[in-house]
């Protein structure tokens, strides 16, 4: 397998593919830095541009403009608190609460070396995890996914407040995104469900629009409450110095970057999971790593370990989800659908025989995600300074910008007018949590697994009857569920003992 | 504003799931369980929030998640945010009148001008970069459909 | 006479053909978002149109997603002018919309200016190999209850074999629910479920590795699949056959186009052309190869056809249909 590896590498390594994956690169770079242009149409767009390329230029062009978008939709996420890509939501949290204590520079620095960390940690992960991979994948059957959801939900109780009435909070509003998850047409009896009679919400409720409206909005209503850039007001000169106690921050909680790594690599191999997911579950867990009730309060207000977790797992899910692409043909997204299509023009068939035979090509597809990260990281490193001055620009200039960003970044969804206006709704939402002090991150993980977990539960259900319940992968799943939800309990009851 | 907020949106939440599980009622089981399996806690999880609100003592979550400034007094807070609002919901009624293209720059110097208090020249200036950028990106190179705002077709 | 003035009429129309189209924009408004079966045909069509419209104009993709395309097809119908320079692909089964009185639907696919179809889609069953039904038949004998998995209601991954169950007495158990049709081909491969039905393009690539082994397919077919049976044909009784046919009648017009209804008769006569031409161009048919589509030209008028028959089912046999066949992907 080692020189599979170093096959692989050869590959990537000619002027020409290497050239067409910086093109690649550049154009993803600008495709996650701006909500409106996302990933799987720029892909589409860039589709004719392939056909005149040779298949191996064009795959390093299709996989190195892919592999970026979640390193600097991060940026965006960090600067203005609008996700620039559905899976850079929970950077949010932490990296703009960091950049409005002026420590935009050293938000930037750790989400970018959270992300290459992220990459090549998901990358290794995968190749050494290869020949369990299959199995793997196939031991993971609808149960196992449903379960896996579940946990995914019962990290909700650890992305509450803390005690009952936070996680009274917390449930409520993880079980509103679970409601708002069944609108649209159910799978099962073609119902349509909650849908008023208006045809655009068929389709239930689409995540980037109210991803966008729940967290960018009430940052601008901020930021126009304090009529100050958003770095506040600090002096000017400070904020981008901090972006390399961002890269030390990353190897100064070394061992909790590869475990968020680990995480999304694992989320991003099982197949249905969704994009979306890896990252709050990141976060969830660098949460968990706070010790004192102190150290969990500072989450959401600015502690790095917020932006190092969704940062390295939104990268190394990519590595991951390559896995049922080319090992199964089961794309784990819209731009891995394109990505296949690429992949009939090399002449390649995705199935087993791309994890053996033709294992150098998957690896050099590994490589190809490794390099354009490093190449993106260093070239961000580079305009850091720049790209962190944005926040000492009067925030009253901004809005304008920001605000026309969030609407076409919501509009080009599905191109209907419906989606601004489920912006504002949930922007309204989202504001009225913040000051309530309902958690948010509980009603977006509720959204993006509620559809899974219901689809899976019935395809269970309808499979093996009751038996489900009694498979091996289930009873442990089981088990950490009960876990999540109960050790936080726990903890704090053994601190009050202690008291 | 803090209790208020909260009282406000537990009883959001009580609708809500209210008339989820009244109108799921009446739907063949598969298409229903899900959503009585979650709407029904949830009422009941909002009409306790709602009594703890209100009959309570004040208390203040530390929840995990980003908290509005502190730094201005609460009757400022209000009114920018309300000002706010308004804006954002006036750009939207923009859009859908006038249609993107013409909406955006329209807004920009709006904004800058009335609530940014900018001068003319970096209005104008500022508005036509920010429209050059829109216009040239989502609309000539991605085409992008902007339909025409209501406001023309009620004249044509 | 007639012959003269006919002749000279069509030497007038091309060049006027070409005053008109020339400089403008000819938008095909694809009903689903980017990165689906509809919306890369209508790119490659986009890439290759310019070139057979007289006045070579542009051509764009626009995505307007929404209820199955529905609001597409409304858009096209009644909001889009009507110049010539809109065309519309979406959902082929919204004539099961129309026919099921769907709400919201606010077009009749007869009236539609019809371009005409960029493939037909051909449904097969496709069961694993490792199993031991090598034939239709020995499926249809078996004791053993077989699991297919399905998307959900109004795909054809669920109605093929929803009809199969219900007409042809075959002992399945349908599990609906999978996010794709990819994710039930890796549900088959983890031996969850035994098959699926699905279009024969998607399903190849799986055929080709040996994961599955078509055994039935509906009335479209498409080369590689001509010896298969055919669903229709082990009908028990007419009305069963009436409503498999009924299910399978859009699937001719696979990939519809359609531009406003009324659209000036001249401009839809060069869009058939343009079409006709572009999907026989030698260019579309190697990238189209290179992408695993597989175009063929269906005339207008064959689908307005189609559109008919499928519309003017006796009353019993649509209140039946609808019992099974419900409007959705």
């Amino acid at each position: 397998m080692i020189e599979a590896l170093g096959e692989g590498l050869f590959l990537v390594l000619h002027w020409k593919p290497l050239a067409f994956m910086m093109l690649g690169v550049a154009l993803g770079f600008w495709v996650g830095l701006l909500p409106g242009l996302g990933g799987a149409t720029t892909l589409a767009l860039m589709l004719p541009f392939i056909y005149a390329m040779q298949p191996v230029e064009a795959f390093a062009f299709l996989l190195g403009m892919h592999a970026v978008v979640a390193t600097t939709g991060d940026i965006t996420s960090v600067l203005f608190g609008v996700p620039g890509e559905a899976a850079s939501a929970a950077t949010i949290l932490d990296g703009h609460a960091m950049a409005k204590k002026g420590e935009a520079g050293r938000a930037l620095g750790a989400a970018l070396a959270s992300s290459l960390v992220g990459a090549i940690v998901g990358a290794f992960a995968l190749a050494i995890a290869i020949p369990i991979v299959r199995p793997l994948v196939l031991t993971f059957g609808s149960p196992e996914l449903f379960m896996l959801a579940i946990v995914g939900i019962a990290f909700i109780a650890s992305l509450s407040a803390p005690g009952v009435r936070g996680m009274v909070r917390g449930f409520l509003s993880g079980g509103l995104g679970l409601l708002c998850a069944t609108v649209g047409q159910d799978p099962q009896a073609g119902i349509a469900r909650y849908t008023f009679d208006s045809l655009y919400l068929w389709g239930g409720l689409d995540l980037v629009p109210v991803l966008v409206g729940i967290f960018a909005i009430p940052e601008i209503i901020d930021l126009a409450i304090r009529r100050t850039s958003i770095a506040g007001k600090l002096p000017a000169g400070r904020v981008s110095k901090g972006a390399l106690e961002g890269v030390k921050d990353t190897f100064r909680h070394f061992w909790l970057t590869i475990r968020c790594s680990l995480i999304g690599t694992f989320i991003g191999i099982m197949p249905g999971m969704g994009g979306a997911v890896a990252q709050w579950m990141a976060y969830g867990h660098a949460t968990q790593s706070a010790r004192t009730a102190e150290e969990r309060k500072g989450f959401g207000a600015g502690d790095v370990r917020g932006v190092l977790g969704p940062g390295a797992a939104n990268n190394s899910k990519e590595g991951g989800s390559l896995i049922p692409t080319v090992a199964f043909g089961v794309p784990g997204s819209t731009a891995m659908a394109i990505l296949l299509g690429g992949f009939f023009l090399l002449g390649l068939v995705p199935g087993p025989d791309m994890l053996t035979k033709h294992l150098p090509i998957t690896f050099s597809m590994v490589w190809t995600i490794v390099i354009a990260n490093v190449v993106t990281v260093i070239a961000c490193f580079l305009f850091l300074d720049h790209l962190a001055r944005v926040t000492t620009i009067r925030g009253t200039v901004l809005i304008p910008v920001i605000l026309v960003l969030i609407f076409i970044g919501s509009y080009t969804s599905n191109n209907h007018y419906g989606d601004i206006l489920l912006t504002l709704v949930f922007g309204a939402v989202g504001y009225l949590m913040v000051v309530a002090g309902w958690p948010r991150a509980p009603f977006v993980l509720g959204l993006v697994l509620g559809k899974i977990a219901e689809n899976y539960l019935y395809i269970s259900v309808a499979r093996y009857d009751a038996a489900w319940l009694t498979r091996p992968v289930v009873l442990v799943l089981i088990a950490i569920t009960l876990a999540v939800i109960f050790w936080p309990l726990v903890q704090r009851r053994r601190k009050a003992a202690h008291a | 504003m803090h209790s208020h907020a909260s009282l406000a949106l537990a009883l959001g939440v009580m609708a809500v799931s209210g008339y989820a599980v009244i109108a799921a009622w009446f739907w063949p089981w598969k298409a229903a369980l899900f959503p009585l399996a979650i709407g029904i806690p949830l009422f009941v999880l909002s009409a306790a929030e709602a009594a703890w609100v209100l009959f309570g003592k004040a208390e203040r979550s530390e929840v995990q998640d980003f908290q509005l400034t502190r730094d201005v007094a609460e009757r400022e807070v209000v009114r920018r945010s309300a000002t706010t609002a308004a804006w954002i919901v006036g750009f939207f009624a923009a859009i859908v009148l006038f249609g993107f293209p013409v909406a955006v720059p329209f807004f920009v110097f709006l904004y800058l001008k009335q609530q940014a208090d900018e001068g003319w020249i970096f209005s104008t200036v500022f508005t036509a970069a920010v429209w050059a950028f829109f216009y040239g990106l989502f609309d000539r190179l991605l085409h992008l459909p902007f339909p025409a705002g209501w406001a023309f077709t009620w004249i044509s | 006479m007639r012959l003269l003035l006919g002749l000279i009429a069509a030497l007038a129309a091309a060049p006027a053909a070409a005053q008109y189209y020339a400089g403008k924009t000819v938008t095909i408004v694809v009903g689903y978002k980017t990165g689906g079966g509809y919306d890369a045909t209508a790119r490659v069509l986009a890439r290759h149109l310019p070139k057979h419209i007289p006045g070579k104009p542009t051509v764009i993709v626009q995505n307007m997603p929404g209820a199955n395309s529905i609001i597409a097809a409304n858009h096209v119908y009644a909001v889009a002018k009507p110049d010539g320079l809109t065309i519309g692909t979406f959902n082929r089964n919204l004539p099961i919309a129309q026919l099921t009185k769907v709400e919201g639907v606010k077009f009749d696919m007869t009236k539609f200016a019809w371009v005409g179809s960029a493939a037909s889609e051909c449904t097969v069953l496709a069961i694993r190999t490792d199993l031991p039904y090598k034939s239709f038949e020995d499926l249809r004998k078996s004791k053993q209850q077989i699991v297919i998995g399905a998307t959900g209601p109004g795909a054809n991954t669920y109605d093929f074999p929803l009809l199969l169950k219900e007409f042809l007495g075959v002992n399945l158990k349908l599990v609906s629910g999978y996010q794709s049709s990819a994710d039930i081909m890796l549900a088959v491969e983890r031996k969850e479920v035994d098959g699926r039905a699905g279009s024969f393009t998607s399903i190849r690539p799986f055929i080709d590795r040996n994961l599955v082994r078509p055994v039935l397919r509906a009335r479209a077919t498409e080369p590689g699949v001509e010896n298969l049976p055919i669903d229709e044909d082990l009908a028990p009784t007419p009305r069963a056959k009436a409503i498999m046919a009924l299910r399978s009648a859009p699937e001719i017009v696979g990939r519809p186009y359609v531009m406003h209804p009324n659209t000036p008769p001249e401009h839809l006569r060069t869009m058939r052309e343009a079409f006709a031409a572009a999907i026989k161009d030698p260019e579309l048919v190697a990238e189209s190869k290179k992408a695993r589509m597989d175009l063929e030209f269906v005339d207008g008028d064959v689908a307005v056809k189609v559109m008919n028959e499928v519309l003017s089912q006796p009353k019993d046999i649509v209140e039946e249909f609808s019992k099974y066949i419900k409007f959705g992907e």
